[in-house]
């Protein structure tokens, strides 16, 4: 009899938590979508009333701004991940097939200025790039983020190597493959799985990326998250049309979080 | 040829790696080691919008960021306030939510999917919900926490209340990352062990405690060096909830040297407050590494 009770007390307290986690983890993402679907009338007691709207995005949708935005933040995050990926998986390559000194003060560097605040080199990078003329443009936004990746995913990089078993290779180099040949036609196809989850975390970090776009983004190449910063800040009070932008914003992380769940946990494991 | 690749110092294969990593080795040089050098060449002038003529005046910009109150008291206690209550609160309830979810129940499918929403939304996005719905007034988390009898909290105008939020929407972000490694962790163990102490009748906290973390301990360490190096860098949760504020209570080292840069125009002083958070975390990474590399050869 108590053992029962024991067992079911269990069930009900897992039930409970996992109940409690989920409440934890919407929540906050359901109160921002309840609230962009409100007009502006509705949205200081949002379980209140029965008024839902589109207007909302489309009013948003007029604005330019958060269109031309959405836009740049799209292609640049794009560019960054094809030319990323094609910088750092020969990087990974090297630091998972070779070793001796060039190896190991390559994967110090990388640790190094993996701890580099963002701060520190985006601020004098901010000085460069308008001595330069290219502040606020495609090609200044995007090298920084390719500067960021080569730390982050030429050791992630290394990890998919590491986990590919090398014979292929080495029976390739005895059939006279270049060691070219052997990392182009034998690695690479093999890599190609972990270099699709590595795609889909770049493509997203770029896309949320924020200080970056703070400092190097102004009028002429907006970006979708220093555009909904400016929204907080400036225009604080119309949560409606906020909470719309946010959800829009947000599209890209629930398709990827729903349909590329495998990969981006498989970029996540290291 | 072997004249020519004694002459360059490399032989075939070094040249080969050298190949491979220049691509990546040019965009680090141009884009990373540049501007820092850059920056340490501004923060040893005088240069801000008021007085833009850049004359050396030697550390008198790294003196005046270590004699400033607000960055002694203020910044760096809540960048590391922030850096430990983070990574520690995330890592225990991460170790809890993958322990949870190490077993087969009805929706488990489901929650792993929930599980990876805040680690894909945008920061900004996830301060900008955070703060709407701990809205003095109208959020909704504050109306029901006051529903519930708690004592009003004005969540973004105290220095406390505010700091929690951000500690808790940090959280919030991170706990999923490490469940999700943890999880992955768990999954790969070898299942005789779990047996062997199920046959001796350990409880289920005995087994996690004496069986689960020692095994997991390498993947623990790596999991905090790499967010406690990242804690460190941490701005957008705490520039959109508060901005630093109230009364610059809330700084941490990112905003710290973003408002002297871009509010107060003072590019020497900020460039000064940059370098010093870079030398800070070089002695933090080091050291960290340093013990990651020793507690993992006594793993072994």
């Amino acid at each position: 009899m108590i053992a029962l009770a024991l067992h079911t007390l269990r069930h009900a307290i897992f039930a409970i938590s996992i109940a409690a986690i989920f409440v934890v983890f919407v929540g906050p993402i359901a109160i921002l979508g309840l609230t962009s679907i409100r007009p502006a009338s509705g949205v200081f007691y949002i379980w209140r009333g029965t008024n839902f709207t589109f207007n909302n995005f489309v009013e948003v949708l007029h604005q330019s701004q958060v269109v031309e935005a959405m836009w740049n933040s799209f292609v640049l995050s794009t560019l960054a991940t094809i030319l990323s990926l094609g910088i750092t998986v020969g990087s990974g390559y090297m630091l998972s097939r070779f070793g001796g000194w060039i190896q190991r003060s390559w994967f110090t560097t990388i640790y190094i200025f993996r701890t580099v605040p963002y701060i520190s080199w985006v601020l004098p990078l901010y000085l460069v790039n308008t001595r330069l003329g290219i502040y606020d443009t495609y090609i200044g936004l995007l090298l920084p983020h390719i500067a960021v990746h080569v730390c982050f995913f030429s050791w992630l990089m290394k990890g998919f190597f590491d986990g590919i078993n090398p014979s292929m290779e080495y029976a390739a180099l005895i059939d006279g493959c270049t060691r070219w040949g052997a990392f182009y036609r034998v690695a690479l196809p093999a890599a190609m799985p972990g270099i699709a989850a590595l795609a889909i975390l770049c493509w997203l970090s770029t896309w949320n990326e924020f200080l970056f776009a703070l400092i190097l983004s102004g009028k002429r190449t907006p970006l979708i998250t220093s555009t909904m910063a400016q929204f907080v800040t400036e225009t604080g009070t119309e949560w409606n049309l906020m909470s719309a932008t946010a959800v829009l914003a947000m599209m890209p992380a629930l398709l990827v979080t729903i349909f590329g769940q495998k990969y981006v946990i498989r970029g996540l494991r290291m | 040829m072997t004249a020519r690749s004694t002459k360059f110092g490399f032989d075939e294969r070094e040249r080969f790696m050298l190949f491979l990593i220049a691509p990546a080795g040019i965009v680090l040089v141009c884009f990373e080691i540049i501007p820092i050098m850059i920056g340490m060449n501004a923060s040893f002038r005088e240069w801000s919008l008021v007085n833009p003529q850049r004359t050396w005046v030697g550390p008198k910009q790294y003196i005046a960021v270590f004699t400033d109150p607000v960055f002694l008291k203020m910044v760096l206690p809540n960048t590391f306030v922030l850096m430990i209550l983070s990574v520690g609160v995330s890592l225990a309830l991460g170790l809890a939510l993958a322990s949870l979810l190490n077993r087969p129940f009805f929706g488990r499918a489901i929650m792993r999917t929930i599980i990876l929403l805040p680690l894909t939304i945008a920061p900004v996005i996830t301060a900008t919900m955070m703060r709407w719905s701990f809205n003095d007034q109208f959020g909704v988390i504050t109306i029901f926490l006051s529903y519930l009898g708690l004592p009003d909290v004005a969540w973004l105008s105290d220095r406390w209340p505010s700091f929690a939020l951000v500690i808790m929407t940090d959280i919030w972000i991170w706990t999923p990352w490490f469940t999700i490694i943890m999880l992955a962790a768990m999954q790969g163990l070898p299942p005789e062990p779990f047996e062997a102490a199920r046959i001796d009748a350990a409880t289920p906290w005995c087994i996690f405690r004496r069986v689960t973390l020692p095994m997991l301990r390498p993947v623990i360490i790596v999991c905090v060096l790499i967010r406690a190096i990242d804690a460190f860098r941490t701005f957008d949760q705490v520039w959109i909830l508060t901005g630093g504020g109230p009364a610059r209570s809330t700084e941490v080292f990112s905003v710290y040297a973003y408002v002297l840069a871009f509010v107060d125009l003072d590019i020497g002083r900020a460039a000064a407050a940059a370098g010093i958070g870079a030398l800070i975390m070089l002695f933090v990474g080091v050291g960290l590494y340093r013990l990651v590399n020793r507690s993992m050869e006594v793993s072994r």
